[in-house]
């Protein structure tokens, strides 16, 4: 059986806008689904607990959403990346970046280095 | 703004927004997980699920919905703000249905509040409050205690805080980092006889003040109608002019434009008055009765005539407040003065005795923080203060202590459906919010209830503290609540709120589950039973310690009262006259005086009257060094000060103090017999120690002059003071009216002049006579109608007055100590009524067994009655060994 982690708090919202940046507008589903195959079903989410992120999102003005129609015809809420949710998206991938490389270095590190 | 701020507040109006919207959002929700679960099944089906296991697989994804509800809940609105609504829309439904509850609690904390508060309005117009003047922030002002009102010669022991007008001159002329430096009265002004050149109204006493020309400006106030005193008034020989009262314009003129303009006689010098001062204006000192006139300095020679200080360098009698510029520190200025000082003192080095050149190094000035003008009236009134917001607190927390009783209990009440809304899911810091909602409301509700009776209650008090004089303006404080009254009464419920909500709050978190199943209400464990017990024990002590203080207070009051003063209360009237307002000369006083006593003495009941500087106890006396004939010069750090007055012959026997050695003042002492004295016992003391005083020889101006006076009598101690009421009575001599004193400077003899106007006549009745007030009127007016009689009243009365706040203070701490306890015994009661009640049932079960009716009531009662009486007792142990409350100290130490 494989391992799987716990999302990261704060990272959830950052991986929605990251797919809605990749995807273009998505429902709800859509964005769950997108997610678990992105991690290679690495991560488990409830996938109820995209809501309530989703919503904090498009309080905030990083996403909007509206009505449309789902693949099978039925209606459904939309969500599309906005201005700022792509500037927002942009500054937290360079944050994202900064870290991993910190971190990245502190791995990589080995005793003769500091020597 | 930068990202996440911006972020932060879109969220916000977005979540208010949405709080309006409620409807439409669960409906969106529902909507989104409908779909969603649609897709997730049409997906499992494609994988090849049977539809019943591809939904159920769905649902298990999705996760638990009621939580993912309750997350989506908590982000979409203002769930903080729709609990709260929530939670005050309940508890106003709990306190409807329980209206006797409600009115008890309500009633209880408005006593509680209402009291604080109406403390509280006191404290912050005597203790807290600055002056009605532009930016009372840059004001300073010369001393760091507050010194009245004449004070003569060089030499002003710790500290250089009132000045003469010559020292006031060099100051305000040096002294560059005041913007304005000015001078006035110190001790808040005095009478003079006022009379309104046209319209024939009669002479009238009314408070004036000196001022120098830039008092208004300093203060930045300026003129309600007309215009205020300017620098160009205030030069020998100026027009004389005044600025009059608001209080006084509105009251007796029904603010008539034409005062303005108009001619007033001051003690019979005409002055027209130019301006009406602003509303909130009552001078740079808050007393009971401000000034109702301002005047220049430079006309006080022409009012005063031979009382005139102003040309006197040595006559300290101006208070100073100063603006500073902006820029310059009150330390920099402080600085600077006392070197002006030190030259000021160098220049009049010639006049100086010997003392006051040995202490000259020693003379210092401070500066304090002048914003609140000259704080008389708070060093006089801040132990009294201090203990009624001590004693108020008690009140409040005996309040807050009875109502959390009733909480609790109330809260025992609702035990089961507590427990019940926990089973069902409810979260503990819900419950808790509940439980403080409805004490905060309550208390909120207490507060608003509370701010009548906090304008009654200062009404009261101020009524009570502070006798309205007819004619004389009131305290300038205002019963109605100012803003800083409004916050703080709010404060103190929402404390108090949460004070006595958090112990009900806390037990109603901790109610198990489980009670719910079982039925609360069918234990015998008698939870809770604790906090309520020590919440009642609490109460009796606190209101124990107020009655004891109370107590205190009282005996306390009553020694001060019923001491022996050394003179006779019973039969005796003091009429106060003001002879200065009558503008005579002090040569002509000792035949007015005469005529004075031999109208009165006419009078049916009247047995003797004598005239003195001031009767015993009415709170001012004068003072000078006693310099005795052949003991050597006292030295600089000796204190050789004693009081004195004047007196009229025949004055000891009205008075009914005895002689104990020697004659008391009489006829025979007249203006061109040998000037004598009669000095009381503590003189002797002090200055004689075991010699005979009689025939031996005092001065009052140095060593060179000490054969002044030659004692002819010892009176028997009397108390005349009202300081120190608690210390032994100090020394005092008695001099004879009609002898004029001439002293080798021709300055102190013109000083010595204004010792000769006498302001009170004593009455000594004949026994079971009467006198009324319009026949001593009527009496002195057939001598001259020009001499004001300010006051009429009983000796006795005149002691009582002195009593007043006293008196107020013990009453108040009475009133207060039984308030508390009546609030106590309720909750006594409340905590017995409930135990019995929640054990009627293990009551019932006991007599069906066969336990008589006696024996189950007498059960319980015992076993509680001894363990509650035992916290008691130990508490009024604990009590009674703190009896130094700060309550009977302070009377002490005040003893005013």
């Amino acid at each position: 059986m494989k391992e799987k982690t716990d999302v990261l708090q704060g990272t959830l919202a950052l991986m929605v806008l990251k797919t809605l940046d990749v995807l273009g507008p998505l429902h709800g589903y859509g964005v769950a689904r997108r997610i678990e195959q992105i991690s290679g079903d690495l991560l488990t989410v409830n996938q109820g607990t995209l809501y309530p992120v989703l919503l904090k999102l498009e309080q905030e003005g990083s996403i909007a959403s509206e009505w449309g129609a789902s693949e099978n015809n039925r209606k459904a809420r939309f969500y599309r990346l906005t201005r700022d949710g792509r500037k927002r998206l942009q500054a937290e991938t360079r944050g994202w970046e900064q870290t991993a490389a910190i971190i990245g270095r502190f791995f990589a590190v080995k005793v003769e280095d500091l020597k | 703004m930068s990202g996440p701020e911006m972020r932060t507040l879109r969220r916000f109006f977005k979540r208010l927004v949405a709080w309006a919207n409620t409807q439409q959002d669960e409906e969106r929700l529902r909507a989104e997980i409908e779909e969603h679960l649609a897709l997730q099944t049409a997906e499992n089906l494609r994988a090849g699920l049977s539809p019943v296991e591809a939904r159920r697989q769905a649902v298990l994804k999705f996760g638990a919905v009621e939580a993912m509800r309750e997350g989506y809940r908590d982000q979409r609105g203002l769930p903080f703000m729709e609990a709260s609504i929530q939670d005050t829309r309940h508890a106003l439904r709990r306190l409807r249905n329980a209206p006797a509850f409600t009115i008890t609690t309500v009633l209880t904390l408005a006593l509680g509040i209402g009291a604080t508060t109406s403390i509280f309005t006191l404290v912050h117009a005597v203790l807290l409050k600055s002056l009605a003047v532009a930016n009372p922030g840059q004001l300073y002002r010369l001393g760091k205690e507050v010194h009245c009102c004449v004070f003569s010669g060089y030499d002003q022991g710790k500290e250089f805080s009132i000045v003469s007008y010559d020292l006031y001159k060099y100051f305000r002329d040096n002294t560059k980092g005041f913007a304005e430096l000015a001078a006035f009265q110190a001790g808040g002004g005095s009478l003079f006889g006022v009379k309104r050149s046209s319209g024939g109204e009669a002479t009238r006493s009314y408070r004036g003040e000196f001022v120098s020309g830039n008092y208004f400006a300093m203060f930045g106030v300026n003129a309600f109608a007309g215009r205020m005193l300017s620098a160009s008034d205030d030069q020998p020989g100026a027009q004389p002019v005044t600025v009059m009262s608001h209080r006084l314009w509105q009251q007796k003129y029904g603010s008539e434009p034409s005062v303005i303009g108009s001619v007033f006689n001051f003690n019979g010098k005409p002055f027209t008055v130019v301006g009406i001062a602003p509303p909130g204006f009552f001078g740079d000192t808050l007393v009971d009765s401000p000034p109702d006139f301002f005047l220049p300095l430079a006309a006080e020679p022409l009012v005063q005539g031979d009382n005139t200080l102003l040309h006197s360098p040595n006559a300290h009698w101006l208070d100073l407040i100063g603006r500073i510029r902006p820029g310059e520190t009150s330390a920099s200025i402080e600085a600077q003065m006392r070197v002006e000082l030190r030259q000021w003192l160098l220049s009049h080095w010639g006049e100086m005795d010997n003392n006051a050149r040995a202490n000259l190094p020693r003379q210092t000035l401070y500066l304090s923080p002048g914003g609140a003008g000259i704080t008389s009236m708070r060093e006089r009134y801040e132990h009294w203060l201090h203990i009624l917001i001590l004693v108020s607190g008690f009140v409040l927390l005996i309040v807050c202590a009875n109502v959390a009783n009733l909480l609790l209990v109330r809260g025992m009440q609702r035990r089961q459906q507590t427990s019940l809304s926990m089973a069902l899911g409810a979260r503990p810091s819900r419950l808790v919010r509940q439980v403080l909602t409805e004490s905060i409301l309550l208390s909120l509700l207490g507060g608003a209830a509370g701010l009548a009776i906090a304008f009654a209650g200062t009404r009261l008090i101020l009524h009570f503290a502070f006798p309205a004089v007819s004619g004389m303006p009131g305290i300038p404080i205002s019963a109605s609540p100012s803003l800083p009254v409004l916050l703080f009464a709010f404060c103190v419920s929402l404390i108090t709120g949460v004070a006595f909500g958090i112990a009900p709050a806390w037990i109603a978190a901790r109610v198990d589950p489980m009670e719910a199943l079982r039925g609360a209400n069918r234990s015998t464990a008698r939870t809770g039973s604790l906090p309520r017990k020590a919440l009642v024990v609490v109460q009796t002590a606190l209101s124990l310690v107020l009655l004891s203080a109370a107590g205190l207070l009282t005996a306390a009051l009553r020694n001060l009262e019923n001491q022996n003063f050394g003179f006779d209360q019973d039969r005796r009237i003091v009429v106060n006259i003001e002879p200065q307002v009558a503008s005579y000369r002090a040569e002509q006083l000792s035949s007015i005086y005469r005529r004075v006593r031999d109208s009165m003495s006419g009078m049916p009941g009247v047995a003797e009257v004598a005239l003195c500087s001031y009767s015993p106890l009415k709170g001012d006396s004068w003072g000078d060094g006693v310099f005795v004939d052949g003991h050597p010069a006292p030295g600089p750090k000796e204190d050789n000060s004693s009081s004195f007055e004047r007196v009229t012959a025949g004055y000891f026997h009205v008075i009914g103090t005895p002689i104990v050695k020697g004659r008391a003042i009489s006829e025979q002492d007249t203006e061109t017999s040998q000037h004598v004295a009669v000095i009381n016992e503590a003189f002797a003391k002090k200055f004689f120690k075991n010699e005979n005083p009689i025939g031996k020889h005092f001065g009052r101006s140095g060593i060179g002059a000490s054969r002044q006076y030659e004692i002819v009598g010892i009176a028997k101690d009397a108390r005349y003071l009202t300081y120190n009421l608690g210390q032994p009575i100090g020394p005092f001599f008695f001099l004879p009216e009609p002898q004029h004193d001439v002293f080798s400077n021709p300055e102190f003899t013109k000083g010595d002049l204004g010792t000769h106007f006498l302001g009170d006549i004593v009455v000594a009745m004949k026994p079971g006579g009467s006198l009324s007030e319009a026949n001593v009127r009527r009496a002195i007016a057939a001598v001259d109608p020009n001499i004001p009689v300010i006051l009429v009243r009983s000796l006795r009365d005149q002691i009582a007055s002195q009593f007043t706040q006293q008196r107020l203070i013990a009453r108040l701490t009475s009133f207060f100590g039984i308030l508390s306890l009546v609030l106590a015994s309720i909750g006594l009661y409340g905590v017995t009524a409930y135990n019995a009640g929640r054990r009627t049932g293990e009551i019932g079960v006991r007599m069906a067994l066969g336990a008589n009716r006696w024996r189950c009531s007498g059960a319980d009662t015992p076993r509680r009655v001894r363990a509650d009486s035992l916290w008691i007792i130990g508490w009024i142990a604990i009590d009674v060994r703190r009896r130094a409350i700060p309550g009977q100290s302070a009377l002490r130490h005040e003893s005013i």
